[in-house]
């Protein structure tokens, strides 16, 4: 082992480059405070194995994004856990960074001669949340995708920005060219331009050193000078291991992070950005019209300057906190606005019953599709999972099968009776009253028998009552039973309603249909089989008959459509 | 303007070249060895958060159908449209492929022949390699378009790197078509054996 080490180390050198490192000077020792780069510098590397590890499932176009990222989510061994580090790996990015920018702030640390590092760190921030950005609209999901609109919206809505975010999302609207230009900037663009900055960054931070606490004077600082190794690199580990157990802890509470159900431009998401940039989303409500672009670009821009020029606004000779109290009353101010803009946000959300409502949903939804998409999803693309849905099948055999005659849900012909909420009590009224209506019998051949009956002759009262006798022919337990026994007599004696309908077959009146158990899930499947039986509608039956062109269960699926079995015809 | 504002800092470099400026701070051996397997310690803690989950994360093709078995006998044509002459036939079938469950896609395909008086139908994928296998009408032989493999119309082996003959598939007919059972088999063996 020793002679490979010793051959290597004549090839390489390694062994000095190592010494160098470990025995860079601290002065004026070890602190915990210097630990934020370090930690940076370890979550991005972990972002980027995280970053290559999901690269092996995921897929970047608009039909397989979502679809892929549920597989990974739902379905890989461990996909959930790799998925959650990552996406909370972002938010631990974004928590160090802000330490790490307020410690070297506090240190004056951009001051000559560190003023590039300074700016290479700022442009690195930059970089880390259009990394947040773009690695948000990856997943296709009604989160991601809502809120990134947000954010090429404001893009497109400054002077001049429009041609801009067609580049960015790569047309003027969302598609497979903005999936595979979100992805080439978040996997090879951002990481090589951080990389590059980080390397740059190191280079400048070894050239100057840290910048040693500004009470201590030359002598003190020499005293206590120690090298890089043992005690800083302990406390650099220390402090990743601490923030990595904290990111497994984080990902083991939520579950990973979060997948909503695949990206819809026709739902109405609540859509909100990522914690870190609820105080921008916070700014926007108030300032409309021309203001908008003081919420969008003014003020951040204003803040962007004021750090990026700090090294020449503050021009004290000294580092000290009390020689700096200008700058230190901006950046708390800045600070102090961000965080109170984020709570702010933060607390209408919380007491906004409609947000609250619309996330519930969202999570329902999210929740349907993604056990959906276990089936696997069709390949048109993430809400194509809604077709693994049984229900989603019965709208379409309808449509293939139904709808040239039938309209359900505003959809069809009107070549036969309507069947949105088919035989409800709304439905029973306007049969009575309107029979001969096109939603009705009226477009029906042959069904033109019956005679309107108007409020005059059987007032709403009377009406009310032969309904819910109806309603309990087909036995629905929920009815009014002295509303029924009243419709019964007004149905038997006053109106002599059997005259023509009969309830129970060849017992009382005749004419077809027998109203007795009509209107139940296993009557309109009946229907669907032979609607031309005795019983049913006879020799006047229009209907061509769906036995043996559709499955049973094709039938069956057919009538819960039109009456859900559970919940009776009743809305 | 020559003069670095922080001189203050910079010799410091050069009196801790060889170790700290004073031996009072020096950390004890046994001090040093602690935090050295402390930082082994902890920083392979960090390394395992992510790389214990990934071995299963991407050994899981290994242990699970990631693309779904084929099995069913798949409709190949109408009876008729099959004679002496291999004809070579498409197959469809519902699939799933990782995240995508897609309805009647192309999975593959045979070749198709009556030999006396039975259905005889032959994959396509050259057992040597997995070339896609042509029918030479001239020569009345399978051939092998990569590694000259050829074969018999009986799909025996006949000359080629090629480990055994074509891979026959079960044929049945009903309801007037053709169905064939499609298979794939482990290449670069002399026997036949599912993949």
């Amino acid at each position: 082992m020793g002679r490979i080490a010793d051959w290597l180390d004549d090839r390489t050198g390694y062994r000095a480059l190592t010494r160098e490192a470990l025995e860079e000077p601290v002065p004026g020792g070890a602190r915990l405070r210097y630990v934020f780069g370090s930690v940076l510098t370890y979550l991005f590397m972990q972002q980027v194995v995280l970053g290559i590890l999901l690269a092996t499932y995921y897929s970047p176009s608009a039909s397989d994004a979502w679809a892929s990222t549920a597989y990974i989510q739902d379905q890989v061994t461990g996909g959930w856990f790799l998925r959650g580090l990552h996406h909370h790996g972002s938010s631990m990015m974004v928590i160090v960074l802000i330490l790490h920018l307020l410690q070297v702030f506090v240190a004056g640390a951009y001051k000559r001669p560190r003023e590039v590092n300074w700016w290479t760190g700022l442009a690195m921030g930059g970089l880390v949340l259009a990394f947040a950005l773009t690695g948000y609209l990856l997943p296709w999901d009604q989160k991601g995708y809502w809120a990134t609109q947000v954010a090429t919206g404001i893009m497109g809505s400054v002077p001049g920005g429009e041609p801009m975010q067609s580049l960015v999302q790569g047309g003027s609207e969302y598609g497979n060219l903005t999936l595979t230009r979100f992805y080439a900037l978040h996997v090879f663009v951002l990481p090589l331009a951080l990389a590059g900055l980080l390397g740059l960054h190191l280079y400048l931070f070894r050239r100057h050193g840290v910048t040693p606490p500004a009470k201590m004077n030359a002598e003190e600082l020499a005293r206590k000078t120690q090298p890089f190794w043992p005690n800083q690199l302990f406390l650099d580990v220390l402090a990743m291991f601490v923030t990595g157990a904290a990111l497994v802890t984080l990902t083991f509470a939520t579950h990973g992070a979060e997948l909503f159900a695949p990206a819809d431009p026709a739902s109405n998401f609540v859509a909100r950005p990522e914690w870190y940039f609820l105080f921008l989303f916070q700014l926007l409500k108030y300032f409309d019209g021309p203001l908008t672009l003081v919420a969008t670009v003014l003020l951040p821009g204003a803040v962007t300057l004021f750090f990026v020029l700090l090294p020449f606004v503050d021009r004290s000779e000294s580092r000290a906190v009390k020689k700096r109290g200008p700058v230190m009353v901006a950046m708390g101010l800045v600070m102090a606005g961000v965080v109170a803009l984020t709570v702010i946000a933060m607390a209408h959300d919380a007491n906004d019953p409609k947000f609250q409502e619309g996330l519930a949903q969202a999570e329902e939804d999210a929740e349907r599709a993604r056990e959906l998409a276990k089936k696997g999803v069709p390949p048109r693309g993430g809400t194509a999972v809604w077709e693994n849905d049984p229900a989603f099948h019965a709208k379409s055999l309808f449509k293939e099968n139904c709808a040239t005659c039938h309209t359900l849900d505003g959809r069809g012909g009107k070549e036969a009776p309507v069947l949105t909420d088919f035989s409800s009590r709304e439905w029973l009224i306007g049969a009575v009253r309107r029979p001969l209506d096109e939603d009705y019998f009226g477009g029906t051949k042959d069904h033109s028998t019956m005679e309107p009956y108007g409020e005059e002759g059987l007032p709403d009262a009377q009406l009310d009552a032969i309904v819910e006798y109806l309603v309990s022919l087909r036995g629905d337990t929920k009815v009014d039973a002295a509303l029924v026994a009243k419709g019964k007599t007004l149905w038997e004696d006053e109106f002599d309603c059997n005259g023509c309908h009969e309830v129970e077959a060849g017992v009382d009146g005749d004419g077809a249909p027998v109203f007795g158990g009509r209107g139940t899930t296993a009557w309109v499947e009946r229907v669907i089989r032979d609607s031309s039986q005795k019983d049913l509608y006879g020799d006047a039956a229009e209907m061509p008959k769906f036995e043996g062109k559709l499955s049973d269960e094709d039938i069956r699926a057919l009538a819960e459509l039109i009456v859900p079995p559970a919940s009776a015809p009743e809305k | 303007m020559s003069v670095p504002p922080e001189s203050d800092e910079r010799p410091l470099a050069s009196t801790t070249a060889e170790g700290p400026a004073h031996p009072e701070d020096v950390p004890s051996e046994e001090r040093r060895k602690f935090l050295k397997v402390g930082v082994g310690v902890l920083g392979a803690g960090c390394a395992c958060a992510v790389a214990v989950p990934a071995v299963g994360y991407l050994a899981f093709p290994l242990g699970h159908d990631v693309t779904s078995k084929l099995d069913a006998y798949l409709p190949a044509g109408e009876a008729e449209a099959f004679g002496d002459t291999p004809t070579k036939v498409d197959l469809y079938a519902d699939r799933v492929d990782a995240w995508n469950r897609v309805r009647q896609v192309k999975v593959g395909s045979a070749w198709v022949a009556k030999r006396d008086g039975k259905w005889l139908a032959l994959s396509t994928v050259c057992p040597h390699l997995g070339c896609a296998i042509d029918w030479d009408g001239e020569a009345k032989l399978y051939t092998c378009p990569c590694h000259t493999s050829a074969f018999e119309p009986s799909g025996a082996h006949q000359q080629g790197p090629a480990p055994r003959g074509m891979d026959e598939l079960e044929v049945k007919e009903a309801e007037g078509l053709v169905q064939i059972r499609y298979q794939r088999f482990r290449q670069g063996l002399s026997g036949k054996e599912t993949v």
